[in-house]
């Protein structure tokens, strides 16, 4: 049995009388891509909020490798070894992509040329175009925003990468090249993930396990083919059939 | 340091001779020394907000608060301790970035930014000034330097001195600004500018940096106060001028936020045809800096958001620099 690199129990967030996010456990396993899916509003991007430090859960605890890290605000959390990726992109427009990712690096070390070596590093290993990094962040595509997002966070040296939709609004060739680059960064940076999605091809091709959330609630948990046979998932994506 | 780094310097070198140079070329003419000394103060001003304003994209607008207590201070202690400003700047400038402190960190624990921020720290000039108008403070008074001259006071009887020691501190003002700006402090407070969650989330103490900017600028803002009232003759409670802190600001924004280029040559630029104007038409159309400050910044808001900076970072391209966002 692989030891949980993040615990998340019995977690609750409340907003005024709506619960977002009720009661919800489950562990992650070191060195996996765990899917998180659910439809809108199911409360996964609360869920990350909890996670990273965004928001203080009002019930529960998050362990991240054995430690207590609820209620830590999420820069001590980020150095702790979690970074993250944002469902609607937030650039630094008016930096380049080179000092964006920059940026990401200088959280372990205060040497700006050393943090811009190893940004230069990151950029090439998720294959970004050479030529575009020194590009303002106003200037380059939405994929561009998404890989520089991805740099950003696994410049920071991350242990574990929580990707929030990191595949929606692309072109489904541009989502073949995501998925292989996240393949790569969890096998050979030993980053263990978990990836929000709603485009099922993307998550079910690339996770090993899957927690389905609805309504806030944890509905389902296991393996892709087992959560796509699962009546509880197909009734929270598609309804009841009428009888 | 790396090769980008010593470019700059060239160009900060070929700067400080240029000004050196400035007496020279005005003949020694006194009254126009004296302006060149004003414009260049201001520079110092423009050039440290950008610290706070333009790295840390923070829209403060209590610059004069700062530079009224540091100066204020240091003419006091001059005053009625008879000690040299040599020492009473710095003093002040410690006093500056006390107040800066005081405020900046209940301001940015409870998160309070945009114009918010600007609100708050424009009423911060208001209130100094009430406080300084109090009879236990400055009163309604004008305050008089000791009327004594030489290296001990900072005081001259023609103006060269002061325009180099204003030029001195021009020079390492930049150098501060170039300092942060190639170092982890200003890639960081740049990330802040940006989007301050996504900053946060790479592991940024949003707070910790804010407030450093915030009392580093305060900081040099307090030295230079002393300065800024020699080159007035008086201080009073008047020193806390909200006009003159929005006309930093606005300097600081015309220029181009985060350029340390463009907020110097936007500062002598503006300076300049400030004082040319209220020479010229200054009796007849009194405040019609105010006006063209005004349309300048609406013309950049629309057709230049970058500002004067644009033009500089066109230059560089041209020169070969690196594309640094600065």
């Amino acid at each position: 049995m692989v030891k949980p690199i993040l615990q998340v129990k019995n977690v609750v967030k409340r907003f005024g009388g709506i619960i977002a996010v009720n009661n919800i456990s489950f562990d992650v396993r070191e060195g996996e891509i765990m899917g998180l899916i659910g439809p809108n509003g199911a409360g996964k991007t609360t869920l990350f909020n909890c996670i990273t430090g965004i928001y203080m859960p009002e019930e529960g605890k998050v362990y991240f490798m054995g430690e207590d890290i609820t209620g830590l605000p999420p820069h001590k959390i980020a150095l702790k070894g979690i970074a993250r990726t944002w469902q609607k992109t937030r650039p630094f427009k008016k930096m380049t992509v080179l000092e964006a990712v920059t940026v990401g690096a200088l959280l372990r070390t205060s040497n700006v040329d050393k943090a811009m070596r190893k940004a230069e590093e990151v950029l090439k290993f998720i294959g970004f175009p050479k030529e575009k990094i020194n590009a303002l962040g106003k200037d380059i595509t939405l994929m561009d925003h998404k890989m520089v997002d991805l740099a950003r966070a696994i410049a920071t040296e991350p242990k574990l990468l929580l990707l929030d939709e990191v595949a929606a609004g692309l072109r489904p060739h541009e989502m073949d090249r995501l998925a292989e680059v996240l393949r790569k960064i969890n096998s050979e940076k030993g980053i263990t993930m978990i990836v929000v999605e709603h485009v099922m091809r993307f998550v079910m091709g690339l996770s090993g396990r899957i927690v389905v959330m609805h309504e806030g609630q944890k509905i389902a948990e296991g393996r892709p083919e087992e959560i796509a046979n699962d009546p509880k998932v197909i009734e929270a994506y598609l309804g009841t059939k009428p009888v | 340091m790396n090769a980008g780094m010593k470019k700059y310097l060239i160009v900060i070198a070929v700067l400080a001779i240029a000004l050196a140079m400035v007496p020279f070329a005005l003949g020694f003419n006194q009254y126009y020394i004296l302006l060149a000394a004003t414009s260049l103060i201001f520079a110092v001003f423009v050039v440290a907000w950008n610290i706070i304003g333009g790295y840390a994209g923070q829209l403060d607008l209590a610059p004069i608060a700062y530079v009224g207590v540091g100066g204020i201070v240091a003419a006091q202690l001059l005053k009625y301790y008879g000690i040299t400003p040599w020492i009473g700047m710095f003093i002040g400038a410690g006093a500056s970035m006390l107040l800066a402190a005081a405020i900046g960190y209940p301001t940015f624990r409870f998160g309070i930014k945009e114009v918010w921020y600007a609100l708050l720290t424009s009423s911060l000039v208001v209130i100094l000034n009430n406080i300084a108008h109090l009879p236990q403070f400055l009163g309604s008074l004008d305050h008089y330097l000791p009327a004594k001259t030489g290296w001990y006071y900072l005081i001259f009887p023609d103006y060269q001195n002061l325009y180099y020691i204003i030029v001195a501190l021009l020079i390492a003002t930049i150098l501060i600004n170039l300092k942060i700006s190639n170092s982890k402090m200003g890639y960081y407070l740049r990330a802040i500018r940006e989007d301050e969650l996504a900053a946060e989330a790479l592991g940024i103490d949003v707070r910790k940096y804010k407030l450093m900017a915030l009392i580093t600028y305060a900081g040099i803002m307090g030295f230079s106060g002393y300065l800024y009232i020699v080159l007035q003759g008086t201080y009073s409670y008047h020193t806390f001028d909200s006009p003159t802190s929005l006309t930093i600001a606005i300097m600081g924004i015309i220029g181009g936020l985060g350029s340390i280029a463009g907020a110097f040559t936007s500062a002598v630029f503006l300076k300049t045809v400030e004082e040319y104007l209220r020479s010229t038409i200054g009796a007849t159309i009194p405040g019609l800096y105010l006006l063209i400050y005004g349309i300048l910044l609406i013309v950049v808001g629309i057709f230049k958001p970058e500002g004067i900076a644009a033009l500089f970072n066109w230059i560089k391209k041209k020169m070969g620099f690196e594309n640094r966002g600065m």
